[in-house]
């Protein structure tokens, strides 16, 4: 069954039913099968520096060490911001109804990057925020979905098929840029330009 | 930062570069002193030790299991436990060799799962970056019209590289604003090709948006390959 979120709209609770919607889900996918040379189906593997011990699928862990390499239980940290204040967590979205009372801009649901959407049941209790949303309102609010230490950012809107969405995503990093910024190419830049480090390489496709 | 080619509604091309704009986490963990921890990747186990290999020695699981009860055939006390760097990824075959070459096969798969069709892999190659220029398409789409038919799941920030350059940018950045408009972008001499940003990657549909702030400006490429459409019932 399909997990809900509540909101608050104009006073009233509604439950609104959240389907993920994905590239596979709309156009299929494609898997990659990869053989040898008499047709038998290969693995991948990771091969440790030594160029001879083989990893398979789950032989590697992530752990946490202090500076000087003593292991640490990640319970026992703490997490703070750039500034060093300590950090305090955020809880789940699903946990409390949400008040839908902040709009955006198309250019402010623009300035984000969108990382999940979700198609949204409104029910008949959500008939006007339905209505709201076809109007070409975009409502926005901080949204987590298990709770942790960073909120993301949801954006409610409906698509030109009156279907009602939820985009989750975070802020770009952007600013507007002057003659007198620096933005050229360095040496460095250039190397990196031709070398395999992408940000668009997620495999998506 | 990287290098790109993009031309303006004049036909004139030029190179600029593109930023990356992905939110950096702004999180640190901090160890009962107060100090910085790192992440480490541990080796937990490897190919030679896990259970297929054990059946292969042993026989059966029962076998397995005694003895791993007499003793500790599933661990390496010399490497477990070790950190992990600079690894590679490598493919084996089944009986765990390392391959130099393999046929990569493309399985279609409609959305419901079934296989639609099977094909020979084939690589795709980058086609935005500084070889070719982004052409002009003018195909301009409203804002208002936009923003909600695709996800926008990435974006690329253009930036110059020098004063002929931002004179350049700002001008296309002033125009899309003037217009309200998103401009479609993609690869090719037609502009109707998804544009690739490195060698077999991702292929994403393109729309410019312009933004200025007296002087300033900020011209952004979003990425979408999805459409915000609903799911099939």
């Amino acid at each position: 069954m399909a997990r809900a979120l509540k909101f608050n709209y104009r006073d009233t609770e509604l439950a609104a039913e959240m389907q993920k919607v994905d590239r596979s889900k709309l156009y299929g996918k494609v898997d990659v099968e990869t053989l040898d040379d008499q047709g038998r189906p290969c693995t991948l593997a990771t091969l440790a520096s030594d160029g001879r011990t083989l990893i398979g699928k789950g032989g590697s862990a992530l752990g946490v060490v202090s500076f000087d390499g003593k292991w640490l239980e990640r319970g026992k940290l703490t997490p703070v911001d750039l500034q060093g204040e300590k950090i305090e967590p955020v809880p789940s979205s699903f946990s409390a109804p949400i008040a839908l009372e902040e709009t955006a801009t198309i250019e402010e649901y623009l300035s984000h990057l969108v990382r999940s959407a979700y198609q949204l049941d409104l029910g008949e209790a959500g008939a006007p925020l339905l209505e709201a949303l076809k109007e070409g309102t975009i409502f926005t609010f901080k949204y987590s979905y298990r709770g942790g230490l960073e909120y993301d950012q949801a954006f409610l809107l409906c698509n030109p098929d009156g279907v009602p969405f939820m985009l989750v995503g975070t802020p770009a990093d952007i600013k507007f840029v002057g003659l007198a910024e620096e933005t050229g190419l360095s040496d460095e830049d250039e190397e990196e330009a031709g070398g395999d480090d992408d940000d668009l390489d997620f495999s998506m496709m | 930062m990287r290098g790109i080619k993009l031309m303006n509604s004049k036909g004139r091309d030029a190179d600029v570069a593109s930023t990356s704009v992905r939110h950096t986490s702004r999180v640190r963990w901090l160890d009962d002193q107060g100090r910085q921890v790192r992440n480490v990747r541990i080796l937990k186990s490897t190919l030679d030790h896990d259970l297929d290999r054990l059946l292969e020695e042993h026989g059966d699981p029962a076998k397995v299991a005694d003895a791993m009860v007499e003793g500790d055939p599933e661990i390496d006390f010399e490497q477990y436990g070790s950190y992990l760097e600079d690894t590679s990824r490598v493919y084996v075959d089944p009986d765990r060799k390392i391959l130099y070459s393999v046929q990569e096969w493309e399985v279609v798969r409609t959305p419901e799962g079934e296989e639609k069709e099977r094909r020979p892999r084939v690589v795709s190659q980058a086609n935005a970056g500084i070889e070719a220029p982004l052409r002009w398409s003018g195909k301009l789409l409203k804002r208002n019209a936009v923003y909600n038919r695709f996800m926008f799941a990435l974006k690329q920030q253009l930036v110059h590289v020098n004063g002929l350059t931002y004179d350049f940018l700002f001008g296309i950045a002033k125009e899309l604003e003037d217009k309200d408009s998103l401009m479609l972008v993609g690869a090719g001499p037609k502009s109707n090709q998804p544009l690739i940003f490195q060698r077999n990657g991702t292929a994403y549909r393109g729309f410019l948006e312009g933004r200025t702030q007296g002087e300033k400006y900020c011209l952004l490429l979003h990425l979408s390959n999805m459409e915000l459409k609903g799911l099939p019932a």
